[in-house]
Formats: structure tokens, sequence, C-alpha cells
């Protein structure tokens, strides 16, 4: 039976109360305000009376949700033990550099100035893990989130309960663009508290021989853990537009591991010196600005602006992909 | 069985004020690659109605619930829900679709709480008792507290039965629910349903097991490689089968001739036996008049029509799956 | 559904579509808009304005921003070197920040990954600064040469601008053609382009865009277009500016505690302290051989040369001709000469005529041609043009 032919047909026998199906696919993602557009609910309906109080109680739905996601993401050892790791490598980069930096001055200008201030133990500490162990985390998180619940079977009770696909979609974001700043935030304590331990505090020297007091610098590593984890989501985004591709979660996170392994392959190629602003990796570094006197904002803005274009499309991809995909798992 | 019967069209009988619970018009789901799985489906199930889905492995059963859940999008043809739109149906509905699945390092409670967060008509402030009455009522309290990981098959399938019991329902979409339950179990699920409907919801119930659908449902469908090849109330499409009484007697061709000589159609010989249509006679007078004729009856049986018959009849004996 | 499907990857299809918008819209935008921005000026009066405007009281306009090179000359691989090495400049894109508050107040820094190295310029005195070794140099300028970096046009006092403009262009006229663009735009800022094409046939160069701010007249941009590209093949400009007076703390400069400290005391020239006199005897003696061939854009150097000088030079002054201005080629030293040689050899094509054989190496804007009896031919010239001066004796 073609589709032409049905539609000729139902527009002739139609039974009351029957929607088409185009119609309720509509409804579907459109959990806010069901009472408003559908008068003909009826008194049974789940509807609240007013606009407005179903939209509150779609408001408090959906933080229930995430609270739900979240929930699961930190109580989950797999995702615990890799903020672990992620806070034990400032820890043994701060206890070389105190071994290393201890014997001899003929070090580079960055591990002196990592000896010489305590602060200074952040950036670097950043510096090593933006590259590779961060995004790592966060694709795992961001990768799993709908191929693993679509592996496990659980995506269709989700649906069914009905979460709601768009609202699904944003609280999986969400929960894991929270999860990539708990990875940025518990990197800087970590390297904060390590440098407080090993190193002299005091006022921070920066990139361009100018010094700062600590409470400036204390900021300064506030505004880098700000970039980073907007950079960090950006990588998210990639992460979940993959994860939506598929039912095997480790497929969505070796993508996107993939993804920033070329990249970073990419940006050591001079002749391709032209598309590497462009690649989202080549601005995790860019919070070496704020190292700067006075901070580059440029470069900053340039960064959140490559990191929320990258949000933008990775998303709508998701977003096209999950709103029509058959769940058959 | 014959308590079935009685109860068949009562339900039906009293015309439910808000039309059918699932209404489906030309359904049609083509997987991409071709293969059509449910192929211009036209099903009523009536509010109120325990509603057998009938069919062979690969019929389209699961396919169907996931149209009607929204899980998979239709190629063609309408179907409505408690006639509302999607949004506002389904957190009315329970289901269980394709076996149980669960976050393996949750608890059952903590699985059904999660589930729960995910509907946003649900209240939060009841939730807890929500589930404690749901695992209550699949026998699970004790377990309650355990991790998914370490239930047992039948654990499982009742957990997923809870999580589709944990709100107010007025209809349950099961997808083979006895699947991998003791006969306890099975038992149980059986006398749930019957008493969830005693409660006025709609149940929407696919299985393979033909006396079981017999003994819970009051209507039934039956698909054949995506196509519905019958629908009705138990007793309409038992309906179409005669009951028959069968003689067991060394004297069979005395049998045959009393039995003949009372009327009854279709008269055969097997081996030993003698079977015959009944039609509206007694079978205390047909045992009478052989007794009286001399023929020694060693055994006396009414054979009812059973649902297997029809679904045999309809389906084909074949093993192999279509499609 | 099939139409939902539409519908729906519209959306993704749609954010492409103004990403990519958002990234090309600048330079679209500039080329695409015809109104005139600015109002007409001949080549000479925009001249005069310029050197006008520069001559006023206190020189240059106070000024600030981030300076842009981009290099894509078509030159072989280079292998990769110290991101702060003059080599890097042949390829790529590099930045550097400059921030110009009066004649002797000028700040460039040079920010790469986890470093930067700074020149700090203010009154007589001067700080070099950079983190990677975590040195500070003081600089102590002498007197008498300290005209700016920044303004390149010449300042001779006992003319007046117009005379200045008329006989720039009555010298360019033999050679060049000039005309100028009014509606172009850089860093955001309308600007005036003075287009230089070469009359020459031979020449590589298509033209010279020079890019002089609408308002204030500082040159904003150099262009530099070789023939069949649409590019610049060399460009050099700011991307972003801002004309008002910089931050004081700019141009003040104290060496952080735990930093070396060096002092120097050199004209603005001696830059490159030793290294630069130990060659620039051998760059005298290499001069004084050394002729032109050709006119104008068309002409073509040959110099005396051999493979075994061609390690020592590499070593001193990376060719001139393609490391052109930019404050960034005082920066760092180093790099692998050896390496760079080497990997633009390879590249060389074998040429051979009726004035001998030799090796050819051609890039987008420069040929050049290493004869096997002992001469370099360097050009921005065709290689039929540079194998014809090679006839020349
Ligand atoms: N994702 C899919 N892609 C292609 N074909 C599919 C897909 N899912 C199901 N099918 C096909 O659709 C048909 C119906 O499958 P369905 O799962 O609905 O059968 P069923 O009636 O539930 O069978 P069972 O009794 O074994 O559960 C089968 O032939 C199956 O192979
Ligand atoms: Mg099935």
């Amino acid at each position: 039976m073609s589709t032409a032919e049905s539609a000729t047909s139902t527009a002739t026998r139609r039974t009351p109360g029957l929607v088409p199906v185009t119609e309720t696919m509509r409804t579907t993602e459109r959990t806010e305000e069901p009472a408003t557009d559908h008068p003909a609910a009826g008194p049974s309906g789940p509807s609240a009376p007013s606009g407005r109080r179903s939209a509150a109680r779609a408001t408090w739905a959906f933080w229930r949700l995430l609270g739900s996601e979240l929930g699961l993401t930190f109580r989950r050892p797999r995702n615990l033990v890799m903020l672990a790791v992620l806070a034990a490598v400032p820890v043994v980069i701060g206890v070389t550099l105190r071994l290393v930096g201890g014997s001899d001055d003929g070090m580079g200008g960055i591990i002196q100035a990592v000896a010489g201030n305590s602060l200074m133990l952040t950036f670097v500490s950043f510096s090593f893990l933006v590259l590779l162990l961060m995004p790592v985390a966060i694709s795992v998180v961001a990768g799993d989130s709908i191929a693993g619940e679509a592996g496990g079977g659980t995506l269709r009770y989700l649906l069914a309960a009905p979460a709601g696909r768009t609202r699904l979609l944003a609280v999986k974001y969400l929960n894991a663009v929270v999860y990539a700043y708990a990875v940025t935030a518990v990197v800087a304590l970590s390297a904060l508290l390590t440098g407080l331990v090993l190193f002299p505090a005091g006022p921070v020297t920066l990139l361009s021989g100018t010094t700062i007091p600590v409470l400036d610098g204390l900021v300064r590593i506030a505004i880098t853990v700000g970039y980073v984890g907007a950079g960090m989501a950006a990588l998210a985004a990639i992460a979940l537009a993959l994860s939506t591709f598929t039912e095997v979660s480790i497929g969505a996170i070796a993508g996107t591991m993939v993804l920033v392994i070329v990249c970073q392959v990419l940006r050591a190629i001079p002749e391709l010196g032209s598309i590497t602003p462009y690649l989202l990796p080549t601005k995790f570094t860019n919070f070496d600005a704020v190292l700067r006197s006075p901070i580059d904002t440029g470069a900053l803005a340039d960064g959140l602006l490559t990191f929320g274009a990258y949000i933008l499309l990775f998303g709508t991809i998701a977003w096209a992909r999950f709103s029509g995909k058959d769940i058959t798992s | 069985m014959t308590a079935v019967m009685q109860e068949a069209g009562a339900p039906f009988g009293a015309a439910p004020p808000s039309g059918d619970a699932i209404v489906t018009e030309g359904l049609t789901k083509r997987f991409r690659g071709g293969q059509v799985a449910v192929d211009a489906l036209d099903l009523a199930v009536p509010r109120g109605s325990v509603f057998g889905f009938l069919g062979p492995n690969g019929s389209g059963k699961t396919t169907t619930i996931r149209m009607l859940l929204g899980l998979v999008a239709p190629t063609a043809g309408e179907y409505a829900v408690l006639g509302l739109p999607q949004a506002e149906a389904l957190p009315k509905v329970g289901a269980l679709v394709e076996g149980p699945a669960f976050y393996p390092y949750l608890s059952g409670t903590a699985n059904l709480m999660r589930f729960d967060a995910a509907d946003p008509y649900a209240v939060r402030g009841t939730v807890r008792r929500r589930v404690e009455e749901a695992l209550e009522r699949v026998g699970l309290s004790a377990a309650a507290g355990k991790r998914y990981r370490n239930y047992s098959l039948g654990m499982r399938q009742r957990l997923a039965i809870a999580a589709a019991l944990l709100g107010p329902r007025e209809l349950l979409i099961l997808d083979e629910p006895t699947n991998g339950l003791d006969p306890q179990g099975t038992r149980e699920v059986r006398a749930l349903v019957k008493e969830i409907a005693a409660d006025g919801t709609t149940v929407f119930v696919s299985s393979h097991l033909l006396a079981e659908v017999e003994q819970m449902c009051t209507h039934a469908a039956i698909m054949r490689a995506g196509r519905l090849v019958a629908q009705g109330t138990i007793a309409s499409l038992n309906g179409g089968l005669v009951t028959r009484i069968r003689v067991e007697t060394p004297d069979e061709p005395g049998a045959a001739r009393v039995l003949g000589s009372l009327g009854l159609a279709e008269v055969r010989i097997e081996g030993g036996q003698v079977l015959a249509e009944l039609g509206g006679h007694a079978p205390e007078q047909i045992n009478a008049a052989l007794v009286g004729e001399g023929v020694a009856v060693r055994g006396l049986a009414v054979v009812r029509p059973s649902l297997e018959d029809v679904f045999v009849g309809l389906t084909g004996e074949g093993f192999d799956v279509d499609g | 559904m099939r139409r939902g499907t539409f519908v729906r990857w519209g959306v993704p299809i749609a954010a492409a579509a103004v990403i990519g918008a958002a990234i090309g819209a600048g330079p679209v935008i500039a080329a695409v808009s015809g109104e005139p921005a600015l109002p007409e000026r001949s080549a000479a009066q925009l001249l005069a304005d310029a050197v006008a405007a520069t001559n006023k009281e206190g020189g240059a306009a106070p000024m600030s921003g981030t300076v842009q090179q981009t290099s894509s000359l078509g030159l072989p691989a280079l292998p990769s070197s110290g991101s702060a090495s003059p080599l890097s400049l042949l390829s790529g894109s590099h930045e550097v920040k400059v921030w110009f508050g009066a004649a002797d107040k000028l700040r460039v820094a040079m920010p790469t990954q986890l470093n930067e190295t700074n020149l700090i310029l203010n009154g007589g005195e001067g700080w070099y600064w950079d983190s990677a070794t975590n040195t500070a140099t003081k600089l102590t300028i002498k007197k008498g040469d300290t005209h700016t970096p920044a303004t390149p046009v010449p300042q001779p006092s006992d003319l007046t601008p117009q005379q200045v403009a008329e006989r720039v262009l009555a010298h360019a006229d033999e050679h060049t053609a000039v005309r100028v663009i009014n509606n172009a735009e850089v860093a955001g800022r309308p600007v005036y382009q003075l287009v230089l094409s070469p009359k020459e046939e031979g020449s590589l160069v298509q033209e010279v865009r020079i890019a002089l701010d609408g308002e204030t007249y500082v040159p904003l941009q150099v262009q530099v277009y070789a023939k069949g590209s649409a590019e610049p093949a060399f460009q050099l400009g700011f991307t972003q500016v801002t004309f008002t007076p910089p931050a004081a703390e700019n141009f003040t400069f104290t060496p952080p505690p735990g930093a070396k400290v060096e002092e120097k005391t050199i004209g603005l020239e001696d830059m490159r302290g030793k290294q630069a006199e130990q060659h620039a005897e051998h760059a005298e003696r290499v001069a004084s051989e050394a002729k032109v061939v050709g006119d104008g854009w068309a002409s073509v150097a040959v110099i005396p040369f051999s493979l075994s000088d061609l390690t020592a030079a590499a070593t001193g002054t990376p060719d001139a001709s393609a490391t052109p201005g930019g404050p960034g080629e005082h920066f760092g030293e180093g790099a692998d000469p050896q390496a760079l040689l080497d990997s633009v050899l390879k590249s060389a094509t074998p040429v051979s005529g009726t004035w001998g054989s030799g090796k050819l190496i051609k890039t987008k804007l420069v040929t050049a041609l290493l004869t096997d009896d002992g001469r370099l031919l360097v050009g921005a010239v065709t290689p039929e043009e540079i194998t014809k001066a090679a006839g020349t004796k």
C-alpha cells in the first residue's frame, strides 16, 4: 500500500479520535504543552488545567530527569574512576617537576615557572590533559549517553515512559556538559592543591613577564576552567552526535577519539596550516591566553565562538538523527 | 474455559464511552532493506478488553507494539492510542516491549525510580509509594534492594511488569509477559492481568502461549507474516470450529451406526475411536443411547475446539518462520 | 515521513550554512560590497594624505592590534622548525600583537603555545623577554636611531607630502600601473587599497596591494598576489586594530623574580648581534660580486654561488627576499638550515639550455636557478625569464 493511497482512503473513512501518524509523531516531540494544543484530551487527560502550570510542570519534570541522569553518571564506578585518574595526573606532574626541577636550573621556562609558583601547575596540567586524557573521559560519557541506552535496551523504555526524544537528548547533553565541567574542575582543584603543597605560593609570573597577585591568579584559573570546560562541552556534542548513530557505545567513543587524534595529527602537518584554526582541538590549548598581559580576550572569544559553532552543528545533527530514528533495540 | 466464554462480551456489551483503546488503520512498516514487518494492519482493541495478540515468530507483533509506543515510525497508515496524541497517551500506557531492559548496576527500586523520572507526568512526591506498590504487586519486595545484575530471568521479567505498573494506567501493553516465568509466576501474571482488567484497564498482550491467551483474554487478533488474519472475541474466533464427541469403543461400526441414527454429522472411525460433530446433542443422552444399543463404551469425551486449532488453521502447520 | 526527514535534516544543514557564512562572511562581504565606502582618491592624493598624516605632530596615531602574517609561497615541505624561528614564517600563518603608544613607545608580543616573546621599547630603553628561557634582556638603544619601525613610509622633512607622492609615483610609473580601491576593508575598518601591478610580462607578481586606513592612513595590510592565484601568496596585516592609546602598563617592564637578566647596548640594526657581524663580511663580498639583470619587476639578481657556500649562507641570513618586514623576524634563532636546504634541493628540477645547466626551484612568487657553473639567479619572474637572464653573461 502506497502512502498516497492511504492518504486518500483515510480522508474518506476516518475513525473519530484517530490521529494521523505524522501528527502523532510530531506531538511526541512536543511534550511541553499538550493540553493547550489538544483540547480533545478530555477531562481524563493528564494535562494540567492551565498552560502556565503545565509549563511549570514540564520544567520540573525536566530537572527531575536531569537529576536522575546526573545521579546515574556520578554513581557509575567507571565515571568516578576516570575522575580519579584525571585528579591523579596533576599530582604526578607536580611530584615529577619537584624532583626534576630541584636538581638543576637548565630547565625550560614553563617548568621553572611551575617550580617558582604553585598556581602554574594548574596551567601546565591542563596543557597536558587537554590533548588526550580529558577528551577521553568526556567522549566516554557523551559517546555512551544514547548508544549505551540503546545497546542496553533501556532507551525503548525511557522513550515509552515517555521521556520525549528532544527532551531526552537535551538532558543527555546537559549531563555530559556537567560531567565535562566536573572533570575540568577536579583537574584544576587537584593541581591547585598539589601546587600549594609542593611549590611556593606568591605572586604569579605570566608568560608576558609581568607579575600578578595570587588572587588575580585564582581568577585566571577560574576563567581557564570556564574556557576548557566549554571546549570539552563542544567535544561532548560531537560524541553525542556519533552516539545517536550507533547502538554500540564503544563505537561512538572510539569514533570521537579517532577524530581528536586525527585532528592532532593534522595540526602537526605544516601544509595544512590553513585548516588547523578550524579544528576543535586547536582551540583547547588557547586557554594560555589568560597567562598573557593583558588577557588575550580575542583568542578566548575566538575559541568560545568555535566551541559554539561545533555545539550548534553537532547538536542539530544529533537532534535530526535521534528525533527520526527507529528504536529497534 | 467456560468462564472465559461467559465473560466474553461482557465488557464489550457495555459499549465503552470513548471508543477503542487502540485503533490502527492500514498501519504499515517497511524496514530499511525492504522487509515489510507489518502490512496494512487494521486493529481495533476495545476499551476494557484483555486483548490477545497472537502470531508466529517474526509475524510483526513486536513491530506493531513499537509503532504504537512511538519507537518506530510507520511507513504508512494511522494509529491512535487511547484516542489521544501520543505525548498525552503514553503516560497512561504501561509497556513491556520485547523483554526486560534495566541498568544492571542499579537495584530494582533505583531502576523503577529512573524510569519514573523519565515520565513527565509522574508525581515525584509519590514515587516511593508507587515503586513499593509495584514491586509488591509482582512479588519482588524481598529483592527490591538487590542489583538488577543479580536478578534471575523471572525476577527480571517481574521487574519489567512492575515498571509497566508504576503509574495509574489506562492501557497495558505487554509483549510476551510470561516469558521465562516459572509456573507460579505464569499463574500470578495471569491473575494480575485479570485483576488489572477488573479495574477497567485495557490489557493488550502478545503471546505465543495459546492456552494462556485462551484463559486470560476476552479478545484476540492473529497475525501472519505482517498481516492480520483474524480478530474478534475469543468466542467468535472459536465459533468457526465445531465441538465434537469422541467415543472409545471396541465396536466401532456399532457406535458409528448409533451416532448416525441420532442424527450426528461427520461420523468418522479412527482406530478404536469414533468421532462426530456434537451439534446440539447432550453428551449424556448419547452415552445412554450407546449403552442402550449394547455398544461397549470404554470412554466418552467432548472435544472442544481450542485456540490452537484456530491458530494453526489460520497460520499453517509449518515450523519455518515467514519472511 | 519522508517530508519530515527532509525538514529535520534541514536544521543541521541550515546550521552548517550559518557557520559557513560566519566564517566566510568577512572576505565575502568585503569583496562583494560594491558601494564605495570612502570618498574617491587618486593615487597621488592618497599618498600625499598618507605622508601628511604621518608627518603630523606626534607621528603615527597610537594604536594596538593583532598582526597576522600568512605565506603560501608554494615552497616544498619545510621541516617543522621552532615556532619562533624566522624560517617558520615562510609557511603557514603567524600572529603578533602590537601596541604602539608613540614614536618611542612600542610593544610587540609574539604569543606561542604556553610561551611568549616580548619586545618593549620605551624611550631610550627597551626590554626583550623570552618566557621559554625565562630571560629578560635589557636593551639600551643608541641615541639618534629611534625612528619607529611601525612607520615604513619615508619621512624626508624637506619635501611637502605632495612632492613626495609625485616623486614616488613618477618613479613607479615606468614599471608599474597604480590604482586605488576605496571599498575594501581590513580588520573591520574601511581602507584605501593602493594596487601596484607590474607592467613586465615576465613577472610572477600579479599585483601588490597596500591597504591604508581610511581615517588615519596607517598602513594596515600588505598583500602580494602571484599570477594565476586568487589568494595572496604573502600577506601581512592587522586582523584586529584599535586606534586608542594602549594602557601604559604595556610599555613598562620589570623583570619577574627568578628571571635571568642580561644587558645589551645596541642600535636597532644590531639586533642580530655577533652572529650577524660574522656573516656581514661574507655578505659584503657576495654583494660586491652580484649584479642585476633585467628591469623593474622583472629584474633578476645574479650571485656567484656554490653548493658548499649555500650551507654557510643559510646559517647566516635566510633569503632576504622571502622574509620581508614583519617584527617577528627579530625573534629566535636557529632551526635546522641543513634540513631546510635538503628539502628545498630535493624539489629542484634539473634544467639545461644554451646557457648551460642547473637546478631550478620555483615557488609562487620567486624563481631561483642554481647553475652548475656556480651562479645563483633569483627573481620574482617566470622560469623562462630566469633562464634568459642566465644566458646574459
Ligand atoms: N530493525 C529491523 N530491520 C529489519 N527488519 C526487522 C527489524 N526488526 C524486525 N524486523 C523484521 O520484522 C519482522 C517482524 O518482526 P517482529 O519482531 O515484529 O516479530 P514478532 O512477531 O515480535 O516475533 P516474535 O514472536 O519472535 O517476537 C521479522 O521478519 C523481522 O525480521
Ligand atoms: Mg516479538
